[in-house]
């Protein structure tokens, strides 16, 4: 069986621990021994460091902070991050890239927008939409929404067109992000 | 050091000057180990801040211009305009604000605070200036204020001032990590209401909404191209009172088409509650209008 997203996290990662407390810093290490990571002590060169909550004092290696606030840290996950999410992250900011989970991006203090009406689905549209997010195929929409699979084909390709979406995981994607930044509550 | 005096020298002794005086209305509340948040010190006893940034706790502690530390509260928090005010446990000494609109390119001085009495300080130029506006909460914003400045997570929140020392307001991050302010005429008339009732009365109908694109078959009937879907309702909301349901396309709030969200929202005002308000909205392929009463938006 191949797993391509598997294979290219598989490398493991030398990971330094700074946790509180012996109790927290013996979870993440069961943790990291989990993942197939390989935990350095101090001195040893690491990767990537895991801490806990706060942004270690002149800590200068990429970090990952589980739970934190502080925006300096190269990856910040929520204290609830899954250990999918954890392996994800410290691969990524071992890579050099910034880490922040989407809930936690800050969207800004915005205005209400004025929707253009020609990108706007359709109520139909949108339950085709949620079809699509739920992982069915034309065929079960089709079935799902009493309609022929014709009529879906012509709602799925107005549904790309309006998104600007060239394949369902797209469509489902950006529709979730433009909900997020839609939704009005009066 | 003898030095002939020019034209920069004097820019930038002028700059640090005003500098010095601005840090005299700039505190910083403390939000975690390490992560702060800019306040102007606004009364002798309240502090305002960003909104938008402050955790929902109650219990605050600040760090005052002199570096000394005083406990205080949220008293109280408006998103819809992005304004939150914390008393202070005792009145400290508090510099008079004189509040001002800036002008487009003119020179801006953002400042905040480090937490422990010094002040950081950020120059540019008044980026844009716009009309009134309404944020995504429905608040209304006296004008659009943005500057060319970065500021750091810890001096948002802070004053910010013109060259002549005027109060222009606090600064804020807007989209796409934009630094707007929130004006001084807004914070002048949204924080004395938060300190004296913790809240901002606002007209509610209690609907989640979604804009969706009207069906081409009641195009024609509705004379809209869209309108806001209904998700879902507070089931003690006027709306689910006066029988409106998931799935009803709101069309018009009063006559005013939900298209221009502005002019619904004027219709929302605190001067709103209790009025009676007309719905026109699409159901089952037809058209029909609700009869709902404002009432005030309940505490998130």
């Amino acid at each position: 069986m191949t797993q391509p997203a598997a294979r290219s996290r598989s490398r493991s990662l030398r990971v330094a621990i700074a946790a509180r407390d012996a109790e927290r810093a013996a979870a993440l290490r069961a943790l990291l021994e989990s993942l197939g990571h390989l935990i350095v002590t101090e001195g040893e060169a690491a990767d990537v460091v895991l801490a806990d909550e706060e942004l270690p004092r002149d800590e200068e290696r990429a970090t990952v902070v589980l739970g934190g606030t502080d925006t300096d840290a190269q990856g910040l996950l929520p204290a609830t991050a899954s250990p999918a999410e954890i392996d994800a992250a410290l691969h990524a900011v071992a890579s050099g890239l910034i880490v922040r989970s989407a809930p936690m991006r800050t969207p800004g203090f915005r205005a209400a927008r004025e929707s253009e009406p020609r990108l706007l689905l359709t109520p139909r549209e949108a339950q085709v939409l949620d079809a699509i997010a739920d992982g069915l195929t034309n065929k079960a929409i089709a079935r799902r929404l009493g309609i022929s699979l014709h009529t879906v084909k012509f709602h799925v390709e107005s549904v790309f067109r309006k998104l600007d979406a060239s394949t369902r995981t797209e469509a489902v994607a950006r529709a979730t992000e433009r909900r997020r930044q839609e939704t009005i509550d009066l | 050091m003898a030095h002939e005096p020019n034209l920069l020298c004097t820019l930038s002794d002028s700059l640090a000057a005003r500098c010095a005086i601005a840090k005299e209305s700039v505190a910083s509340v403390r939000l975690s180990e390490r992560a702060r948040l800019g306040a102007i010190l606004w009364r002798n006893d309240v502090l305002v801040s960003s909104e938008q940034s402050l955790p929902g706790r109650e219990a605050l502690e600040a760090t005052l211009p002199d570096g000394s530390r005083i406990q205080g509260r949220l008293a109280g928090r408006d998103p819809s305009t992005n304004v939150a005010v914390i008393r202070l446990e005792r009145p400290v000494s508090a510099p008079t604000l004189a509040a001002s609109l800036p002008r487009t390119g003119a020179l801006v001085i953002a400042v905040g605070s480090d937490g422990e009495g010094r002040a950081s300080a950020r120059l540019g130029t008044v980026n844009s200036v716009g009309p009134e506006w309404h944020s995504l909460r429905g608040g209304r914003i006296e004008a659009r204020i943005q500057l060319d400045i970065r500021l750091a997570a810890s001096e948002e929140g802070g004053p910010a001032f013109n060259a002549a020392g005027d109060w222009l307001g606090m600064t804020t991050f807007g989209p796409s990590g934009q630094i707007l302010v929130i004006p001084a005429a807004t914070v002048e008339r949204i924080a004395p209401v938060l300190a004296a009732s913790g809240r901002v009365p606002r007209g509610w109908l209690g609907v989640a909404l979604r804009p969706v694109a009207v069906p081409d078959e009641l195009r024609e009937a509705a004379g809209e191209a869209s309108g806001l879907m209904v998700m879902s309702l507070s089931p003690e909301g006027p709306a689910a009172k006066a029988g409106v349901v998931a799935g009803d396309i709101i069309l018009a709030v009063d006559g005013a088409a939900v298209r221009r969200l502005r002019g619904v929202l004027a219709h929302l005002g605190s001067d709103s509650i209790g009025k009676p308000v007309s719905l026109r909205l699409i159901r089952g392929g037809g058209i029909i209008v609700i009869e709902a009463t404002i009432m005030e938006q309940p505490p998130r």
